[in-house]
């Protein structure tokens, strides 16, 4: 890690630069912090950006095992020929749409993890994503992983500590003490209001006397958008950037803004959203179109960091909720199923492939792959190893291990 | 009828206080009806509120007038109130040739080429584009189809605002989201206004009337893909989702309860607006679901699913924390299961037991709920006294932004509700919801007559009529084209932008324009004639008229000084004639506490 580049954002002068000097020792350097784990996590300005390609992406058709017939057997329709393949290796190749995953696995930027899921897996999205989202399968967990994380590595609060790019905020994010910052377009949120009204707009969130957990919870809220909104509209206009993300960049350019404007955001959380990837009808053009979409913008987002100067500190995780049914359907489309890829991106990653291959002989009864690799290793991993923060076990109540992913 | 249902609502009260079960001294989780003498203004307030939209002090106080069975009973069992509304003014947009409308742009196209015509257009014969025509009309149905909707938004949410039978239309609303379709994918403003009337008119009465309208319903039929579940080839997205979202909830059934009742479900589909069964795809033979076996069709897998305990209890405890709150405790959970199991499905006196209930008015039920944008919105106008919602801003607009634009939920859950709604961007949304009322905008141009910024195609507009080529005028903005494709109008079967820009011109010629009035709001009216003499007690006044749960002294003193400093005097005798603009930045002010988000 840059160690002076570690040190540049929570300098007093560039706290002041970037509007944050009015919340206090908060945004401080947390040299204070309580407990060993957290203060090396704490002291590291590593960034995790997580991208989730929401409605089950059908990992099969996007890193193709094309060396195994079965493959073919099972998708005579919808399976990808090997000549049209973008290939990594002798088995397996990138869906053709995925010019930007194969540049950054070529450069060594990005590790694949195979077989990723979890046992007596869910086929609903809802109930699938929330198990991701909590990393706490076939449980209650009422916090978001990210949010539980936050809250160990940050126990002072600091504000803009994570910020979730949405229009309704992710589970994944929910926390015990922070409040993540939510938003959908940098240029709406801001509150509108003449110019004497602004002394009175500026403190609606002070009622001492509130009553009621809905209404502390809603004091909360409107005092990060307070916080945070200036911040975030000056970080969008200033931004400016030549590097091409693509036809629809997600969210990926809003985050970089935040990034290159120095926000103290540890924790980033974006999604391809409204189940896009749920593809049971036709689904290989639109998948397709869906999966280049995806290349293109995490591909010019790490360019982007390069061109920041900030490439040195940013990973991003993708997933999705569950994979697709090894055998395509009757409509040329695919079935929700089970485990998939994972993939993390980052110039600190070591790239190529984790985990092991799901194999598509030995199918469960539903005809979907047998997961292999528990995704909360994934987790633990980037919590581990790239955030630095030695004690994932408390955040999962198990140990999971991790993978040699960062250097 | 009404007694009986009150009295089991009282027994299951008195077996839950013989139980170890204790609820809180102030009726929390007591089920057991409020007796007439806790009847209250402010009780009769946070009915309306939750069981409608909200209301002016007057409805409340009509409401707070008659007893407490009265009042919710008038709410619940309203088909006799009189309720003279328009129905949907429909723009005449359709014509038989459009169906079967196709599922794609290429699958149109496709069809025209192989039988020379699509949607009703013939193919050209010969000459450049000759599948112009075609491309035409589907992007014009997808346009008008849009706009249409948009339209019927308006109509519906106008319905909400001017109701007598406000449980209706809110009930119609909570349906909306518990069988989430959108017009996204539907692509068919026809079939969405009948499901929304299949919610307005069965929406408090039999579940199972309901639940077997909606599974035959052409809307849900065409979003669930019901087309492609066929025998030999069944697809579980429809049975998946009537266990899952629509009655037991996840867990209550197995992934092979799934691929049987799928089975069952095979051939049903719609034509234009009528259900049909295919006779040739459906599966006749044995079913196995949830325990039972048959040679089921649709309906007897739902009669099954009906008779399972679950389902009532997963029913009625998605109503109670629509309605009520977010938590349910177990005992709860069973004892409005029973309600709704014991009457047969029959919504009324579910309805009836929580809104009379001592825990509907306890203290963690009251001013505790955050408002669903919709809600919020038509709220608002409905306690500012409005006789029709507003053109500016726009409905459709306003209520995306923060996340709840009616006939387009999110995904087939619908709306995530409660806490979810408010995130830090959406909360200041919120504020300026309010801000754009009382300062409507003088730059704002109806989305539904210029769409030319979504779509890219006023440049299109503008190039055909200073004489470009096609080719040309629809080239990408500001991208460089290669040579050869600038230099002549391509030969080619068709133009998609072309179609884009066609569709357009089309559907805004067809399509009714929508009105574009501000609100017609008269603050100043409203405060004085509710007898307020000075700024304070107009700052009271409004606090106490929009919001749900009190301010403390300190805001409204401050705000009740700003109101001062704006006028000049804190007396408001002799301010008649400026006093409409300071009351606005007040309302403004006021409408801003986050406490106004909660209902």
């Amino acid at each position: 890690m840059n160690k002076m580049n570690a040190n540049k954002i929570w300098t007093r002068r560039e706290i002041l630069r970037a509007g944050l000097a009015g919340f206090g020792t908060a945004a401080m350097p947390l040299v204070f912090s309580r407990g060993a784990a957290a203060a090396e996590a704490a002291a590291s300005n590593r960034i995790l950006v997580v991208l989730e390609m929401s409605g089950g992406n059908d990992g099969l058709n996007t890193l193709v095992p094309y060396g195994d017939d079965a493959y073919y057997r099972h998708r005579p329709h919808i399976g990808i020929r090997p000549e049209k393949l973008l290939k990594v290796d002798e088995h397996f190749g990138f869906n053709p749409g995925m010019a930007g995953f194969e540049r950054l696995y070529k450069d060594g930027k990005m590790a694949v993890v195979h077989g990723c899921g979890y046992a007596q897996p869910s086929f609903s999205h809802f109930t699938s994503m929330a198990y991701w989202h909590t990393g706490a399968p076939n449980s209650g967990e009422e916090y978001g992983w990210v949010g539980r994380l936050a809250d160990a590595i940050d126990p002072k609060l600091t504000p803009n500590f994570i910020v979730n790019i949405d229009e309704v905020q992710s589970l994944a994010v929910r926390a015990k003490d922070h409040v993540p910052v939510v938003f959908d377009d940098p240029n709406t949120f801001g509150r509108k209001g003449m110019y004497q009204t602004r002394p009175l707009l500026d403190h609606v969130d002070e009622n001492p006397d509130a009553a009621n957990a809905s209404q502390r919870y809603l004091l909360d809220v409107a005092k990060s958008a307070r916080e945070a909104s200036q911040l975030v509209r000056d970080a969008w206009t200033k931004y400016k950037t030549p590097v091409d993300y693509g036809i629809a960049a997600i969210d990926l350019p809003k985050v970089a803004s935040l990034i290159a404007a120095g926000m103290p955001t540890r924790l980033y959380y974006t999604s391809f959203r409204h189940n896009a990837f749920d593809t049971h009808v036709q689904q290989s053009d639109l998948h397709q179109r869906l999966l280049t979409y995806t290349a293109d913008a995490v591909a010019g987002f790490m360019k982007d960091m390069e061109r920041i100067g900030r490439a040195d500190d940013v990973a991003v995780m993708v997933f999705s909720e569950f994979g697709r049914r090894v055998p395509e359907n009757t409509s040329l489309g695919t079935d929700h199923g089970t485990a998939n890829h994972m993939y993390l991106i980052g110039r600190n990653v070591r790239g190529g492939q984790f985990g092991t291959p799901s194999n598509l002989s030995e199918l469960d009864e539903g005809d979907n792959l047998q997961f292999t690799t528990d995704f909360r290793r994934v987790y633990a991993t980037v919590i581990e190893g790239w955030l630095g923060y030695r004690d994932s076990q408390r955040l999962f109540s198990q140990r999971f291990e991790t993978f040699p992913v960062f250097a | 009828m009404f007694l009986g249902i009150r009295s089991k609502a009282f027994a299951l009260g008195a077996l839950l206080a013989a139980s170890a079960a204790a609820w809180a001294a102030d009726g929390a989780g007591d089920l057991g009806p409020i007796a007439s003498r806790d009847w209250s203004y402010a009780k009769a307030a946070h009915l309306l509120e939750r069981a409608g939209f909200g209301g002016t002090p007057e409805e409340v106080a009509r409401y707070a007038a008659l007893a407490p069975e009265a009042a919710v009973r008038r709410l619940v069992r309203s088909k006799d109130v009189p309720n003279p509304l328009p129905a949907f003014d429909e723009s005449d947009i359709h014509d038989p040739g459009l169906e079967p409308f196709p599922v794609s742009r290429p699958a149109a196209t496709d069809r025209a080429k192989e039988t020379g015509e699509s949607m009703g257009v013939k193919v050209k014969p010969a000459g450049n584009r000759r599948l112009q025509p075609v491309a035409d009309k589907f992007f014009y149905w997808l346009r008008a189809s849009r706009l249409e909707t948009h339209r019927m938004s308006y109509w519906w949410a106008n319905r909400m605002l001017l109701t007598e039978r406000p449980l209706e239309e809110k009930m119609a609303l909570f349906w909306h989201g518990h069988f989430a379709n959108s017009e996204e994918k539907i692509r068919d403003y026809r079939k969405l206004l009948m499901q929304i009337r299949l919610f307005q008119e069965k929406g408090t009465g039999n579940f199972r009337d309901l639940m077997i309208g909606v599974a035959q319903d052409p809307a849900m039929l065409a979003f669930l893909d019901a087309g492609v579940n066929v025998k030999g080839a069944p697809n579980e997205n429809f049975a998946r989702e009537i266990m899952e979202l629509f009655t037991m909830g996840v867990g209550n059934y197995t992934e092979k309860d799934i691929r049987e009742a799928a089975r069952a479900f095979t051939g049903w589909n719609f034509k234009d607006l009528t259900f049909v069964i295919d006779p040739e795809r459906h599966d006749d033979s044995v079913k196995n679901v949830l325990g039972q076996s048959g040679n089921f069709d649709g309906v007897e897998v739902i009669d099954v699913i009906l008779a399972q305990p679950v389902t009532a209890d997963y029913l009625a405890a998605k109503i109670y924390r629509y309605f009520v709150r977010q938590e349910i405790t177990p005992e709860l959970r069973k004892q409005l299961g029973a309600v709704l199991r014991d009457s047969n499905y029959e919504l009324a006196p579910l309805l009836e037991t929580i809104f009379l209930s001592k825990d509907f008015y306890s203290a963690a039920a009251t001013g505790t709920r955050i408002k669903p944008p919709v809600e919020l919105v038509v709220g608002t106008y409905r306690k500012m006294g409005l006789k029709e919602v507003p053109g500016v801003p726009d409905f459709n607009d306003v209520t995306e932004a923060l996340g709840q634009k009616l006939f387009y939920p999110p995904t087939v859950a619908g709306w995530a509700n409660g806490k979810s709604w408010i995130t830090p961007g959406l909360l200041l949304t919120r504020g300026n919801f309010v801000y754009d009322i009382v300062f409507p905008d003088i730059n704002f141009l109806p989305p539904d007559r210029y769409p030319g910024g979504d779509y890219q195609i006023a440049i299109v507009n503008d190039k055909l009529a200073q004489g470009y080529d096609v080719t040309t005028a629809t080239k990408p903005d500001a991208k460089e084209v290669t040579s050869m494709s600038m230099q002549v109008d391509r030969d080619e079967d068709f133009n998609t932008r072309l179609a884009s820009y066609r569709g357009w011109q089309t559907a805004l010629q067809k399509v009714k324009p929508i009105p574009r009035a501000t609100a017609k709001l008269d603050l100043s009216e409203m405060v004085l004639a509710a007898g307020s003499r000075n700024t304070r007690e107009a700052v009271d006044y409004l606090v106490a008229r929009f919001l749900s749960v009190e301010v403390d002294g300190g805001t409204r003193q401050r705000i009740a000084e700003f109101l001062s400093r704006e006028l000049g005097t804190s007396e408001l005798a002799g301010t008649e004639t400026f006093l409409e603009e300071p009351l606005r930045l007040t309302l403004h002010l006021i409408l801003s506490l986050p406490e106004y988000q909660l209902g």
